[in-house]
């Protein structure tokens, strides 16, 4: 082994990726609150005229904390993590390594006309899926491009088993890859209109319930796929190393992961209850939604295990505080998306703000808290240095905390509200209230939860604070830190 | 027994597509051509309806609207009757939506007339004083893209044969006689409804403006 | 037969095939590791020995012998 003591690991695209997470989480979460705030305050709609309305911006929120923020976490945490536990460096991989690069140069071209397409109301109108089609094949190419990457790092391992969470890089990759491609079918109206109309503009190859049939497999899995799998693929690796405690049960972690597989992607029936989609197929949705509690809880069991005995740890490091929540809100959301599967909660609960707050306690409380945490846990490794400031990141821990509990509790209220107000009938069996009835009464809520927003947006900036700082001024660390992060 | 797939990542992969394939296999394709099948008499969308759900997309009514009303008497009570799968046979995409803010838009032809929605897009709160919605006065001067609706409605025809006449045919002197022909004339019509007089001068000099299309779009909602 | 009908029947029968599977698989875990013939939970030893001189849980052979030789 005399010629791998001089290697090291590259983390040259991982450092990128770490810095574009920051950048892309501003700016996504000022959007979040910037919308949430109009749906309190209305007028905050005309700030920046036609580009400034809730309609407009919504999208530009949900795919810019998305394919911005998220994505850019898994790839940083990706390009760290998977030569690790390969024990491949990039630098022995040019080829690979120059491709991972030019990738993310794509990756930034595809985000700006992202966020200027979207801003200019050019859209396909499918939730998550809004690009339209030249965006989708540049997206289409730059997923193939990484997982190029990743099986060439595969190939060239020295670790001949494959560590639980490359299991799950792997199946985002191939689960995204599949959805996408699949509920972006589209028909670009250029080739056939004779010269006619923008040529970028596309029509469905999917009408009216099939459309949402396939959108809502996308839609669903999508979660699976982007806000499940990958932040599983985090904290099998970034729990057990911060905290120096190897995964409690290995085989656990193997069983959760074809439980996950198989149960995961029958479920997006259930954002279809009660519509025109074959009763049957609802059914199964509903069904498959409950069995998903049992692979969910499993990694998430698994997760808390692996602290046995170490939970001093969790009052002593931030980090592990971060991780620790992230999995006991992961817990949270897949018991709360079960529930609301059942039909007759659903027919209470659909179209109603219960299911921003379900999603929101999903992707603030462990998507986003795993994704700091990760980010925190590789700044020390990949910069050489101490994390700048521990009672920052202990203060980004309550705050953001408190800012997750204020949206999620508020939403649930007003989504219980509203959906039993527009059920409401008076002793002759008449509706009791009008539409805006119901509307007005959410005012407070709406209130609360743009508070909670701005809470979790103030811990973002913390955050950042904090990781510029000590990507520039934390005190150099000598030796890479073995387990727990250091930090002044 | 297993241990192959544990070590070679290619069998691995093959595997963990094969089993989240499955699902979309089983539940998706097979329900194609049943779910497809319009309900009788039902017509193809007008190019100038068709540039209108561009605008319903553009400024992104889906955020804050459905279009599918659940069969409870709730629902039909509040919108009418309930959503039939044949009814969105001529959507690409649909437009369910997947929050209510404001109503359900699916019938919203029935019981508003181009005069409430004119109203109503230019200032809410005239109409509805406890509105939260933002005015859109941004479509009373921007110009609809016809010539894009038009070139989508060539494409459905020739791709997925949805049955529009003859008249709509690849090409822009097609398009140009189409529009001044079929599209003006209609949005005249709306224009007229409207009664809004910058608009319908607008219409007047050949030209349309995204609330009209939109209009006819929510009009056509029924 | 119908799609419809062939769509239930391939349903039912590649479920219980997946099921069946997945309780082979957890009896194959157990099994394997009651006869001492692998130990699934060294893999966890992955994540935290991860330096890229450390010593690889298990060695690749085709890439170990290649940079011997260098």
């Amino acid at each position: 082994m005399q010629s791998s003591a001089a290697l090291e690991y590259d983390y040259s695209v991982a450092k990128l990726y770490m810095w574009t997470t920051v950048i892309f989480g501003i700016v996504g979460m000022t959007i979040g609150v910037l919308i949430a705030s109009q749906l309190a305050w209305p007028e905050l709609n005309y700030l920046f005229g036609e580009y400034g309305t809730f309609s407009r911006l919504r999208p530009l929120h949900t795919n810019v904390v998305i394919y911005g923020f998220t994505v850019s976490g898994i790839m940083a945490t990706f390009y760290y993590a998977a030569q690790r536990v390969l024990k491949v460096s990039l630098a022995e991989l040019p080829f690979f390594n120059f491709l991972a690069k030019l990738d993310f140069v794509a990756y930034l071209f595809a985000a700006a006309a992202m966020v200027v397409s979207e801003l200019m109301g050019i859209t396909a109108s499918k939730e998550y899926a809004q690009m339209e089609w030249p965006l989708d094949v540049a997206i289409v190419v730059y997923w193939v491009i990484w997982g190029i990457v990743m099986f060439g790092m595969i190939g060239a391992r020295r670790e001949k088993a494959l560590y639980i969470s490359m299991w799950y890089y792997i199946a985002t990759f191939l689960g995204v890859a599949m959805l996408y491609v699949f509920n972006n079918m589209e028909v670009p109206t250029i080739f056939f209109s004779g010269g006619v109309g923008a040529w970028y503009h596309s029509v469905s190859m999917y009408a009216g319930t099939n459309d949402a049939l396939v959108q809502w497999w996308w839609g669903h899995n999508a979660v699976a796929f982007v806000f499940t799998v990958p932040i599983i693929a985090m904290i099998y690796y970034f729990l057990p190393k911060e905290s120096g405690q190897a995964v409690y049960s290995y085989k656990l972690s193997l069983l959760s992961f074809w439980g996950l597989m198989f149960v995961y992607l029958w479920a997006g029936g259930h954002h279809l209850l009660w519509s025109t989609v074959p009763d049957w197929m609802q059914t199964m949705g509903s069904v498959f939604s409950v069995v998903l509690i049992l692979p969910s809880w499993g990694s998430a069991i698994n997760m808390l295990l692996t602290m046995k005995g170490e939970w001093n740890q969790l009052t002593e490091n931030p980090l592990i505080k971060f991780m620790i929540l992230a999995s006991t809100f992961y817990m949270l959301s897949t018991l709360e998306g079960p529930i609301q599967s059942v039909k007759s909660v659903n027919a209470i609960a659909h179209f109603t703000d219960w299911i921003p707050g379900h999603v929101h306690d999903g992707v603030l409380g462990w998507v986003a808290f795993m994704i700091f945490a990760a980010i925190m846990h590789m700044s020390t490794r990949v910069f050489k240095r101490e994390i700048y400031s521990k009672s920052l990141l202990e203060a980004q821990f309550w705050i953001q905390t408190i800012g997750v509990v204020l949206y999620f509790t508020s939403m649930w209220i007003a989504g219980i509200t509203q959906g039993m107000m527009w059920r409401a009938v008076d002793e002759y069996g008449n509706l009791m209230y009008s539409f805006i009835d119901t509307v007005s009464v959410l005012h407070p809520y709406y209130a609360i939860r743009a508070i909670g927003g701005l809470l979790y947006l103030i811990g973002m900036f913390m955050f950042a604070y904090n990781f510029i700082m000590t990507a520039t001024a934390g005190r150099k660390l000598e030796q890479e830190p073995q387990f727990r992060s250091p930090m002044a | 027994m297993f241990h192959w797939l544990e070590k070679n990542p290619f069998l691995f992969a093959v595997g963990v597509f094969v089993v989240i394939a499955f699902a979309g296999l089983i539940e998706i394709l097979p329900n194609f051509a049943e779910a497809s099948r319009p309900v009788k008499g039902l017509k193809p969308y007008t190019v100038l309806e068709l540039a209108g759900k561009e605008v319903y997309k553009k400024d992104n009514c889906i955020a804050c609207h459905s279009q599918l009303i659940r069969p409870f008497k709730a629902e039909t009570d509040r919108y009418g009757r309930y959503s039939l799968s044949g009814e969105y046979a001529y959507d690409r995409p649909f437009l369910w939506g997947s929050k209510r803010t404001g109503p359900d838009l699916h019938r919203v032809g029935n019981y508003r007339t181009p005069e409430w929605h004119a109203n109503h897009m230019w200032d809410p709160k005239s109409v509805v004083p406890a509105s939260i919605m933002p005015a859109y006065k941004h479509q009373f001067t921007n110009i609809a893209d016809i010539a894009t609706a038009y070139a989508e409605a060539v494409t459905v025809k020739k791709v997925f044969h949805t049955p529009y006449g003859d008249d709509i045919q690849p090409g822009k002197a097609a398009y140009e006689k189409y529009y001044k022909e079929k599209v003006l004339p209609e949005a005249l019509k709306i224009a007229k409804a409207m009664k809004n007089k910058d608009v319908l001068d607008m219409v007047k000099q050949g030209k349309v403006p995204e609330i009209v299309a939109l209009i006819a779009y929510l009009e056509r909602l029924k | 037969m119908t799609m419809a009908e062939l769509q239930g029947y391939m349903m039912f029968f590649f479920t219980i095939f997946l099921v069946v599977i997945l309780y082979a698989y957890i009896l194959h875990l157990y099994r394997s590791e009651k006869k001492g013939e692998r130990d699934y939970e060294k893999y966890g030893k992955i994540a935290i020995e991860d330096e890229i001189d450390d010593k690889p849980v298990e060695v690749n052979p085709k890439i170990s012998n290649e940079k011997k030789e260098k």
